[in-house]
């Protein structure tokens, strides 16, 4: 009994994520029911339309890579007391500088999908500068900042494919990028790219960074307490700053790899609101690197399971959108589960000890 | 055509009038936010809010015929989402930031969900009947007010002595002292017998209910549709001002005009300025870089209460 409770307690955090998630989904039913669609019918189709043979599969696999990306873009900012809401912006001008830079110029493969992804994480990263400054230097609040920079983001972006950048096609888009700028596909017929491994890259980066550096250490330092961290002659300002800058550099890199493995081009409105489900993947996944990856899972999977679900349950594309919100303000309420949490699994009378002691 | 020419037909009282009818929706939002901002709650969730209001007035519109039930649900499914807002924020004392970016995103996919389950086809409501625009008759001789003031949606003329209603309840008034009490110092209030937790509540469903207004005044009244996304920033916006302006009636008010003069001169600006010269896609980025220019530019770092944000918890002893 013990040891069963001390594997419960050590884990707290998990578990009550799990609860609070599970919740969501089940508040997420009641609306479906509420609303004359049958729950059941389209947890099937989702899951079919999600992992169903091996295309879906792999679309869903496609799709945890930006998901993951940006997800750990935002856990970088969070981690550091930095909120910023502007992914899916800096995504947008990410994947704009790469798909210029990916068919501006012919470069050898190993010079030219470097320096595209490159391009990509610096206008991000400069982007991100934007509410940095605002907020270390002016004091505006980074969440307005951040969400509000998307507009002029979208904008840009769209006017540059639409009357600056010559149409090719029929669509709103960039010309191709050079086969030097792509990654390749890892399975002929799926979407699954190499970007799997950038995504890999970016996740162990981020570790090494937050968990194993000094630097990283500082961030979080000042994601804990900004006070302690200053009479700890942390720079925070300076901190913050990077943290803006690392975190719009992810964003970018996610649009990057976007645009180097699947669409091979700027994609005019291309991005299905990667931006801002990176805020609930990071918060699902406890703002921890490796939780990033199996919350981007759980979210990459929703992404092509709610196509398939659209289609033949009629039940609108916009849920995804709905679950996204339901699900943050679950995990943002699951505090209140924490003390039922500690209760059940410590005991009563251990608990109300407690309690009494840490008053 | 020449500089005088072209500077002519941009700044004309039509301007001014335009200036009005696209500030209110603002206005609302930032009034109502001005209040929750006040009793220490920072609601970033008010354009979800408005957007559910929007909503609700073209549904209520729609299935009653009266543009008023339509109103009058806006302010009430406003209320429910500051409700919900209040339970996690105030209640579960859970980051309000992080909650209020969680109703931003609930109510946009909320209102879109609806929005297809109701209507089964993509992006807009139907036509729905719209409030009435007020003539006063006595202002027709009157040169330059006729213009700006006749005419104006219904709804206009009260909006505009809110900030005047407020600025006497938030300074002459018991309730206003308590509400600025519980924004600076919810422990000082709660000895003097008042509970903090309620009054930022109800500064909540205050500024939830106006914020619902706002947006049916989209809806309902600067159009007569609902469509997708329709609130496009202005929520945030409305926050903006509320910064800007120094969460004081007077300071939120000017904000507010400020960033609705602004879209005003832009969406006048892209009729007279050819889209070869200076693009479309630009002017309309531009209200939001302007309001983030205006709170780097002005911001003061002493405006708002000095409790913001933080939860209020009874029991520390």
């Amino acid at each position: 009994m013990h040891t069963i409770r001390k594997f419960f307690l050590k884990r707290q955090p998990v578990f009550i994520t799990i609860i609070a998630v599970a919740l969501a989904f089940i508040v997420v039913g009641f609306i479906l029911a509420a609303t004359g669609r049958n729950p059941f019918n389209a947890v099937y189709y989702f899951v079919r339309g999600a992992f169903g043979n091996v295309v879906n599969t792999s679309d869903t696999i496609s799709r945890v890579i930006p998901l993951t990306i940006a997800g750990i873009a935002f856990l970088i900012g969070a981690q550091c007391a930095v909120f910023n809401v502007g992914i899916e912006g800096q995504l947008l001008l990410g994947a704009m500088a790469s798909a210029v830079v990916g068919y501006i110029v012919k470069l050898p493969f190993y010079i030219h999908l470097p320096l595209m992804l490159l391009a990509g994480a610096l206008a991000g990263g400069l982007y991100g500068l934007v509410p940095a400054w605002l907020k270390t230097k002016r004091g505006v609040n980074e969440i307005l900042s951040t969400i509000m920079l998307n507009y002029p983001a979208t904008y840009f972006t769209h006017f540059l494919v639409l009357k600056v950048i010559p149409i090719v096609g029929v669509v709103p888009a960039t010309p191709f990028i050079e086969d030097t700028a792509r990654l390749p596909i890892l399975i002929e017929g799926t979407q699954l790219h190499a970007g799997v491994f950038v995504m890999i890259l970016v996740v162990i980066f981020a570790y090494f960074l937050l968990y194993k550096t000094s630097l990283g250490y500082e961030m979080r330092a000042v994601g804990y307490n900004k006070t302690a961290a200053r009479f700890h002659g942390i720079p925070v300002e300076k901190r913050m700053n990077f943290a803006f800058f690392l975190s719009g550099a992810m964003a970018g890199l996610a649009g990057a790899v976007e645009v180097a493995g699947v669409h091979y081009r700027f994609l005019d409105q291309f991005s299905p609101g990667y931006g801002y489900d990176s805020i609930t993947v990071a918060l699902v996944g406890l703002l921890n690197p490796f939780g990033v990856i199996i919350s981007a899972t759980l979210f990459g999977a929703l992404k092509t399971g709610i196509l398939e679900m659209s289609v033949y349950s009629g039940i609108p594309r916009q849920l995804t959108t709905l679950i996204n919100g339901i699900v943050v303000l679950c995990v943002a309420a699951k505090d209140i589960l924490g003390g039922w949490y500690a209760r059940i699994f410590r005991g009563k009378d251990t608990y109300e000890a407690e309690k009494e002691i840490s008053q | 055509m020449n500089w005088s020419d072209t500077l002519q037909s941009i700044f004309t009282v039509t301007l001014l009038a335009s200036t009005i009818r696209v500030s209110i929706s603002i206005l609302l939002a930032g009034m109502g936010e001005m209040i929750t901002e006040r009793s220490g709650v920072l609601n970033i969730g008010v354009e979800g809010t408005m957007l559910m209001g929007a909503l609700a007035a073209a549904l209520g519109s729609y299935f009653t015929g009266s543009p008023w039930l339509g109103l009058l649900a806006a302010g009430l499914v406003g209320m429910l989402v500051g409700l919900l807002f209040s339970f996690i924020a105030i209640s579960l004392r859970s980051n309000q930031s992080i909650t209020g970016l969680a109703i931003y995103l609930l109510c946009v996919g909320l209102s879109g969900y609806l929005l297809q389950i109701i209507f089964e086809h993509g992006g807009n409501s139907p036509m729905v009947n719209t409030l009435p625009s007020l003539h006063m008759t006595f202002l027709e001789n009157v040169p330059v007010l006729d213009p700006i003031f006749n005419d104006q949606p219904i709804i206009a003329i009260p909006v505009l002595l809110i900030p005047v209603f407020l600025q006497i309840v938030f300074y002459k008034t018991p309730w206003g002292s308590w509400l600025r009490a519980a924004g600076e110092n919810p422990k000082a209030l709660a000895v003097v017998g008042k509970n903090p937790v309620k009054i930022r509540y109800v500064a909540t469903l205050c500024g939830s209910f106006l914020a619902g207004i706002g947006g049916a005044y989209l809806s309902i009244s600067q159009t007569s549709l609902f469509s997708e996304n329709m609130v496009a920033g202005r929520g945030f916006i409305a926050l903006s001002a509320v910064i800007f302006g120094g969460v004081r009636p007077g300071g939120v008010f000017l904000a507010c005009i400020f960033f609705g003069f602004m879209d005003a001169l832009q969406k006048t600006l892209q009729t007279v300025i050819p889209d070869t010269m200076m693009p479309r896609e630009l002017f309309m980025a531009l209200p939001y870089l302007l309001t983030l220019l205006a709170l780097a530019g002005f911001i003061k770092k002493s405006g708002g209460p000095a409790d913001i944000g933080n939860p209020y918890l009874k029991e520390s002893r």
